[in-house]
């Protein structure tokens, strides 16, 4: 490290007063703190939290022991029809939650769980120690030393990790022990019991961890990078000095890769092109300002015809996808308009179903009569095409040809990532296509009918769907990332 | 509505272990283990004052049941009809309501690990037909019927002929099932199977005593900590604490 130092001088060992340019500058730089996995990883594991506490609280209905009130209780099992529902969510939830994170452990485990886990968000040093006794003698206002700096979690962020390490695997075994009934009933007992404090010891770490990023001022940057991936460097600076140092290291080190090898490209023809790394590097260090070229915004002139007109005939006419929250608004009032009018919700894979027993129907009657499957479809005394979902499939496509259309951007291709070649994105589209086909018969339903309609009117069974899919989804993209970036 | 009860005429019984056949067939209660049970008293007296009972045991049903309240899930409930049941989806088996029931009536079941008892054949009363026990009881000992419609059998046995109830004065928790009996045979049951207290195991005890107030005081801690700091927040502006 020492030599390291001594290369970048301008790289200051302890956090020095900063010009007000200097703060301007920094404020204005975005640097990233998270990967986008940990960004998902962070809202599902907020989305159980939610929800298993919700549904926990319901569920502890004994007077002898529910901390709930119990208007609350009947609330979530009017809402979930009966209490055994209510139970299979909590379980299906706490299964899909232990699944994603055994993932995540076992694929990440020397990364994430031992190096990045263990040295950057548990083990506390000196510094960590130094912090905690001076945040808590400024909280008590005995004390104005400035806190000592920290890395990428300080030090109540590495006590309230530890705690939750510690935790989540007594919640996720007794949880486990209570499902399956592992164990006598004293154990299962035990189970129960070390589950509620185990959960009501984290919830009341958790209160503060939502306050700090929700309400407290000083950390809304910290709450901001949870979606966006990054902080700004003047944040960084303050509040995280040390990773912001090992930042500016890392950085200044690539800088210095690339700045040699722009110059053996150039051969001679820079100005400093022979100079060393080293002094190429002190040298960019002065004019430090670190900018780097901002993208050209189009300009307004450049797409004239969709920009014109009403907001209507704008987002019509518009080349770019719609925002996802305003196409999610519009697909909710196209399911209620559905749910109006036809008195059914939305579907895909029935439409295809239909279509297949309709085409066996005029192939082979007999045999598709006698199949138990295909013959139910067959026996309604009428055309199994005579359905609702049938022609609401029709009617997607051509809606999505007209809209297609009118925004300019029918044209003949293969959608796919761009490393991949149309032969194996076929091949995985039929693949994808067959298993999710017959994923949708098992649960007799896909995202559309079973996910949208069916979570729409609360349907628990598709609740638990939508759970297993985001699951499975989270965890096959992993394996599939490569095909589409 | 209905108040469902039986009575048990123990001077009929001829002990033959019937009702629990029938029972664990119905019901498929594995080997070891049974809803309904027939015990015995033992002799007690000296040659020739000998005597001796039988007594036939199930759950009684009873009008204050300590086995519903310390169910965690709610899977022990009572019905309208005074039917005390398991509902088995959301039974998790950690066996609270065995340890509180006065008349050991109930039983973990080895296979699913779930709490099983008699449930007066709730399946079969909906099909009109009587509890399995009581049809197959070959001394007709068992009666099975509806306290409040007078015109009942258990009526008549429970209010004519003073069928009682197997309770003491420190326990006492309305059970639903009545005997029959010399008062002498009486007495001697209820001396060897009289109602224990309901036990509350000792993680239940933590439970509620240690670990829910700690829970609650921690997390009502942190929320008043936080309170002040955002009042503390609101008050000072937000300024202060801006970089």
């Amino acid at each position: 490290m020492a030599t390291e130092t001594a290369k970048f001088p301008e790289i200051p060992e302890k956090p020095v007063p900063l010009s007000p340019q200097q703060a301007e500058a920094m404020a204005q730089k975005q640097i990233k703190k998270h990967h986008v996995a940990i960004i998902l990883l962070h809202w599902f594991n907020a989305t159980v939290w939610f929800l298993e506490v919700a549904t926990g609280a319901a569920l502890i209905s004994s007077p002898e022991f529910r901390f709930a009130p119990e208007w609350y209780i009947r609330m979530v099992e009017t809402l979930f029809g009966t209490r055994s529902n209510l139970l299979h969510f909590h379980i299906a939830v706490g299964l899909a939650w232990i699944f994603v994170f055994a993932i995540y452990g076992t694929f990440g485990f020397r990364t994430y769980l031992l190096r990045q886990v263990y040295r950057k968000e548990i083990a506390l040093d000196r510094d960590d120690i130094r912090w905690l006794m001076v945040r808590a003698l400024r909280l008590l206002g005995r004390s104005d030393e400035p806190l000592p700096p920290q890395s990428n979690y300080n030090a109540g962020q590495k006590l309230f990790a530890l705690a939750v390490y510690s935790l989540v695997p007594v919640i996720m075994i007794t949880g486990l022990m209570m499902t399956f009934h592992w164990g006598s009933p004293e154990w299962i007992r035990a189970a129960i019991v070390a589950h509620f404090t185990a959960v009501g010891l984290i919830v009341s770490g958790l209160m503060v961890h939502v306050y700090m990023a929700a309400v407290f001022p000083e950390e809304k940057p910290a709450f901001f990078s949870m979606f966006t991936g990054k902080v700004n460097e003047l944040f960084a600076y303050r509040h995280h000095f040390k990773w912001w140092r090992e930042y500016k290291l890392e950085e200044l080190k690539w800088r210095r890769k690339l700045e040699l090898a722009w110059a053996r490209t150039n051969g001679e023809a820079g100005a400093g092109a022979t100079a060393t790394g080293d002094e190429m590097a002190t040298s960019e260090e002065r004019n430090t300002t670190f900018t780097e070229p901002t993208e050209p915004l189009a300009s307004a002139q450049e797409r004239p015809a969709a920009e014109r007109g009403s907001w209507l005939r704008r987002a019509l006419r518009s080349p770019n996808d719609w925002p996802p929250y305003a196409a999610g608004f519009g697909l909710g009032l196209t399911l209620l308009a559905s749910f109006i009018l036809m008195g059914e919700g939305l579907g895909a894979s029935s439409a295809f179903v239909r279509w297949t027993a309709a085409l066996l129907g005029a192939v082979a009657p007999e045999q598709a009569a006698a199949s138990p499957f295909w013959g139910r479809y067959l026996g309604e005394g009428q055309s199994p095409l005579v359905n609702f979902v049938v022609f609401e499939v029709i009617g997607v496509m051509i809606g999505g040809f007209v809209s297609g259309w009118l925004g300019g951007r029918l044209k003949v291709m293969v959608e796919k990532g761009p490393r991949i070649s149309n032969r194996r994105r076929y091949a995985l589209a039929f693949t994808g296509g067959m298993l999710s086909a017959i994923g949708a018969r098992f649960a007799r339903g896909c995202t559309s009918g079973q996910a949208l309609s069916g979570g729409a009117v609360l349907a628990a069974g598709s609740w638990i769907f939508m759970m297993a899919v985001f699951a499975a989804g989270f965890a096959g993209a992993y394996l599939l990332r490569r095909d589409w970036t | 509505m209905a108040r469902y009860a039986m009575v048990i005429d123990l001077k009929k019984c001829v002990a033959c272990h019937a009702c629990t056949v029938a029972c664990n067939v119905e019901w498929n209660v594995p080997p070891g283990f049974a809803r309904t049970k027939v015990a015995s008293t033992g002799a007690i007296g000296k040659f020739p004052n000998v005597m001796e009972s039988v007594f036939v045991s199930q759950c009684n049903h009873c009008d204050d049941p300590p086995c519903v309240k310390p169910c965690p899930t709610g899977a022990t409930f009572q019905g309208t009809d005074g039917i005390v049941a398991v509902d088995k989806d959301l039974c998790i088996g950690c066996g609270f309501c065995v340890e509180a029931c006065p008349y050991d009536a109930r039983h973990i079941d080895p296979v699913t690990n779930k709490v099983d008892k008699c449930d007066f054949c709730s399946a079969r009363l909906q099909r009109g037909e009587l509890p399995a026990c009581v049809e197959t009881c070959t001394a007709h000992a068992k009666f099975f019927g509806d306290l409040e419609d007078r015109s009942s059998e258990v009526f008549r046995l429970v209010y004519d002929r003073g069928a009682k109830r197997l309770e003491t004065d420190e326990v006492a928790v309305g059970p639903n099932v009545y005997y029959l009996g010399t008062e002498q045979q009486l007495e001697l049951v209820a001396a060897r199977f009289a109602p224990r207290e309901p036990r509350m195991p000792k993680a239940g005890d933590w439970w509620s005593k240690v670990v829910k107030p700690l829970v609650f005081a921690a997390v009502g801690a942190t929320f008043l900590g936080q309170a002040v700091a955002f009042f503390y927040q609101l008050w000072h502006g937000e300024e202060q604490f801006e970089d």
